[in-house]
């Protein structure tokens, strides 16, 4: 019963969608807005042959390496600006600069020093994702709480240890916030990135039936980033329960009392 | 032709109807009788004669209210003029054959620019290095070419100068670049060659790079590279409106071929391309004929290199 | 370090800023990148001089501003009325979270077409962007905020019978509201960068239009392409500075805001 309850929840609203979007676009004779049937026919001959692996894998490969690099340095730089307030103050403006940049006008200079391979791509996803991970950290540490922070204190808590027992722990739930926001701007950034100087991946893939009037194909290459987006979400959902195991149960036990 | 890489479109808007993009709106006119037109232009070298026009009266002077509206390449202009947003376009024929192909009903009004047909005077082609080992466009086999639009004029045209030149173009590797990235990647080696088009082909020139070959002038003579062009539909419902436009559209193109010095002139009013430049850089020809040899040859290499299943009716695309 | 420590806040961000620049002047004069790619700081205020003049980049950066404010205002507005009642009605959030998640990591960028068909290169067409682009980063935020209540203070709300808007006001309200801060933070970057990406990409009137008008011009105007690139940079600097003072005004009494004793 309730298996079905929690089917019925994640499928009610989508399907609901895709039959007005079916009903809707049934008679279309617009190009750039194909009946749904099409869309989906088309889906199945373009993704499940080689393209999923000479185009997807790929881009899900360069996505994952630049979420990897951009958590690892999200949550290091994080850290050091949460703990410190001389750092935060010295670094924060810069970051905020970079970060206003438009990453379509920042490709180029990656280009310069980064050339055109996967390197560039990479970083170019880093780039972005690198944002909520570390503003999350960064906030989560510093709103640590003060009566554990003193507690540490008086037990000579500190380095390393402090960071392992302390720090990282009580901010870990808007760290994982962080995480998961970097998780959608990281794929909206894989399409970006490659849009300048590629030659596969899903994101190329798409533009290129954009610019060869391939609307369909177009339409069906949406879809699969947004059920990218669904795999991934999942995923990180199941991972975000094993983290933060500790802190559910904590809540749900102070709840239940 | 050129164009900034168009972000792609990803649309996932499920709750949109499929009405949107129906027939074309009524043109409306402003306040003294004048139709109300909206063109969709690149911010490029090729539009200046449109530019000129437009300054020297002669849309005004067919009763047209012109307005330019800059976008940043095709990609953006063809949804447009197909909804109706715009009446008019300016896009490369290979772009406006591949939306023919996929039933977008496009029809071209008029000539957009050309090649000026000249070996070592046109306003593109491809660059290498200077200290480079690359002498013919034969060489490329095996080298790295960036084009600024994959799948489309640049890269037939390459190939049909690599075949031209006796070489095997399937073993030339096409990477695709916006053109402000060619010349550092060319300079920093991430690619051999590169295919450049005005301000950038003059500035690579200027800085010691060698062109290798003159590809729009090894595909065809003269060749059409863009055309300006409207929907079949607004042709079918506005025909007076269409031939006034296009009849400026050719006066304009003939002022501009027989008065380089004022289109140089107006290059800065709306591009960042300073004088200095404006001055140096090699402009194409504006012929008013619309070259239905070099577009079919086009149409065959298209064919040819994948990009179409068919020839394209060129019967319902030119006039 | 220590001659750092006992400066103000804005003393500090200056010191950043200023490293950034020297930076900046450095790298492309060592030539570690070519100066006529990336010319150096410098150059690059010199070229900024020239624009200020000019009543072209004014306009420009008027509707950059616009557009970004407009987008920010209704994205903040949707996203907290959302997140709030998402948030609140546990049968609600179960049923569209799948929707969401779907949604969510489609870009903006892909309504481009959309915007192109609807508004062509209106301000409109930049404000589409922005406000789908922002609304999910207010949104997240909210519903993180709102699921963070705690647990023992709910159950004194519930003992003292409080109804549903008291609660709002008393409970959910201030506990979302460090998180709705964040958001609106995180959201104003995100306005600001759409804002500029759209215009760059469609044309509609602003600073990413000038900047896309610059990278199709040439070498000679490299220097004014990343001079507008450091003014958009600048406004950036500029949000993130004023969205802090007003979290610091709005929330003095949160942990985060207050020195360690």
């Amino acid at each position: 019963m309730r298996v079905l309850r929690r089917a019925l929840a994640l499928l009610g609203l989508p399907v609901l969608l895709l039959a007005t979007w079916w009903a809707a676009s049934a008679q279309s004779t617009n190009v750039y807005y194909p009946p749904l049937r099409t869309i989906l026919r088309t889906f199945r001959h373009v993704w499940f042959s080689d393209r999923l692996r000479n185009d997807v894998l790929p881009s899900v490969l360069r996505l994952l390496g630049g979420y990897a690099l951009a958590a690892v340095l999200g949550i290091a730089i994080g850290v050091l600006i949460g703990e410190s307030r001389t750092v935060r103050g010295v670094v924060e403006p810069v970051l905020e600069f970079l970060r206003a940049i438009p990453p379509p006008v920042l490709v180029p200079v990656l280009i310069l020093l980064a050339g055109i391979g996967d390197t560039m791509k990479v970083l170019v996803i880093t780039s972005g994702c690198i944002w909520p991970v570390l503003l999350n950290t960064a906030a989560g540490v510093r709103a640590t709480d003060q009566v554990l922070a003193d507690t540490a204190e008086c037990y000579r808590v500190r380095g390393p240890a402090r960071l392992r027992y302390l720090v990282l722990p009580a901010a870990s739930p808007q760290i994982m916030t962080g995480l998961r926001q970097a998780l959608s701007i990281g794929i909206i950034l894989m399409v970006i990135s490659e849009l300048f100087a590629a030659n596969n991946g899903l994101g190329y893939a798409v533009v290129q039936f954009q610019r060869g009037f391939d609307i369909p194909e177009m339409w069906s290459g949406i879809f699969m980033l947004g059920l990218l987006g669904l795999a991934l979400a999942g995923l990180f959902a199941l991972a975000e329960r094993w983290i933060l195991g500790w802190y559910h149960g904590q809540r749900r036990a102070s709840r239940s009392r | 032709m050129r164009r900034r890489v168009a972000l792609a479109p990803l649309a996932a808007f499920l709750l949109v109807s499929a009405g949107c993009g129906g027939s074309p709106a009524p043109v409306q006119q402003n306040a003294s009788g004048a139709d109300k037109v909206t063109v969709g232009v690149i911010p490029i070298v090729d539009v200046a004669p449109i530019y000129l026009g437009k300054q020297l009266g002669y849309f005004s002077d067919a009763k047209i209210d012109l307005t330019l509206v800059q976008a940043q390449g095709g990609a953006a202009i063809v949804p447009a003029v197909v909804s109706g947003q715009e009446q008019f376009g300016f896009s490369n024929m290979t772009s406006l054959m591949l939306a023919q192909s996929k039933g977008l009903g496009l029809k071209v009004v008029a000539a957009g620019n050309s090649s000026t047909g000249k070996a070592g005077a046109d306003f593109s082609a491809v660059v290498v290095r200077g200290d480079s080992t690359i002498k013919t466009a034969a060489d490329l086999e095996g080298k790295t070419v960036s084009i600024n639009t994959l799948k489309n004029i640049g890269d037939t045209t390459v190939r049909a100068s690599v075949r031209k030149a006796g070489g095997d173009p399937d073993k030339v590797k096409f990477t695709e670049l916006a053109l402000p990235d060619m010349g550092p990647a060319l300079a920093n080696k991430r690619i051999d060659a590169a295919w450049l088009v005005e301000p950038f082909l003059t500035a690579a020139l200027n800085s010691g790079d060698r062109a290798i070959a003159w590809n729009l002038v090894d595909t065809s003579p003269g060749l059409m590279i863009a055309a300006y062009f409207t929907s079949a539909r607004f042709m079918t419902a506005n025909p007076d409106l269409v031939q006034r436009f296009a009849a400026a559209v050719n006066k304009s193109l003939e002022y501009a071929n027989s008065h380089p010095d004022e289109v140089r002139k107006i290059l800065p009013t709306y591009t960042k391309i300073n004088a200095e430049t404006a001055a140096k850089l090699t402009l194409p020809a504006w012929p008013t004929q619309i070259n239905r040899q070099s577009t079919e040859v086009l149409a065959q290499l298209a064919v040819d290199d994948g990009l179409m299943a068919t020839k394209p009716d060129l019967n319902t695309l030119l006039p | 370090m220590r001659v750092l420590r006992g400066l103000p806040g804005w003393a500090l961000g200056l010191v950043g800023l200023a490293g950034l620049a020297a930076l900046l002047e450095v790298v492309p004069r060592s030539g570690l990148v070519q100066a006529k790619y990336l010319p150096p700081f410098s150059t690059l205020v010199r070229a900024l001089g020239q624009q200020v003049g000019t009543r072209g980049f004014w306009s420009a950066l008027g509707h950059t501003l616009l557009a970004w404010a407009i987008g920010l205002a209704i994205a903040v507005a949707a996203g907290a009325a959302v997140g709030l009642l998402l948030g609140s009605v546990r049968f609600l959030h179960a049923a569209t979270a799948s929707t969401v998640e779907f949604l969510r990591p489609i870009p903006s960028v892909a309504l481009i077409p959309l915007a192109v068909l609807l508004y062509n290169v209106r301000i409109q067409s930049t404000l589409l962007l922005v406000v789908y682009a922002s609304f999910w980063q207010v949104l997240l935020q909210v519903l993180a905020g709102v699921s963070d209540v705690d647990p023992v203070a709910r159950q004194t709300a519930r003992s003292y019978r409080l109804g549903p808007w008291a609660r709002l006001r008393y409970l959910v309200w201030p506990t979302a509201l460090p998180y709705l801060l964040t958001g609106i933070r995180l959201a104003a970057a995100v306005a600001l960068i759409l804002a500029v990406t759209a215009e760059l990409v469609i044309g509609s009137p602003g600073l990413g239009h000038e900047i896309a008008l610059a990278q199709s011009s040439g070498e000679s105007a490299v220097p004014v392409l990343y001079a507008l690139v450091l003014v958009t940079g600048l406004v950036g600097v500029a949000v993130n500075a004023v969205f802090r003072v007003g979290e610091r005004a709005l929330l003095p009494w949160h942990p985060s805001m207050r020195a360690p004793v």
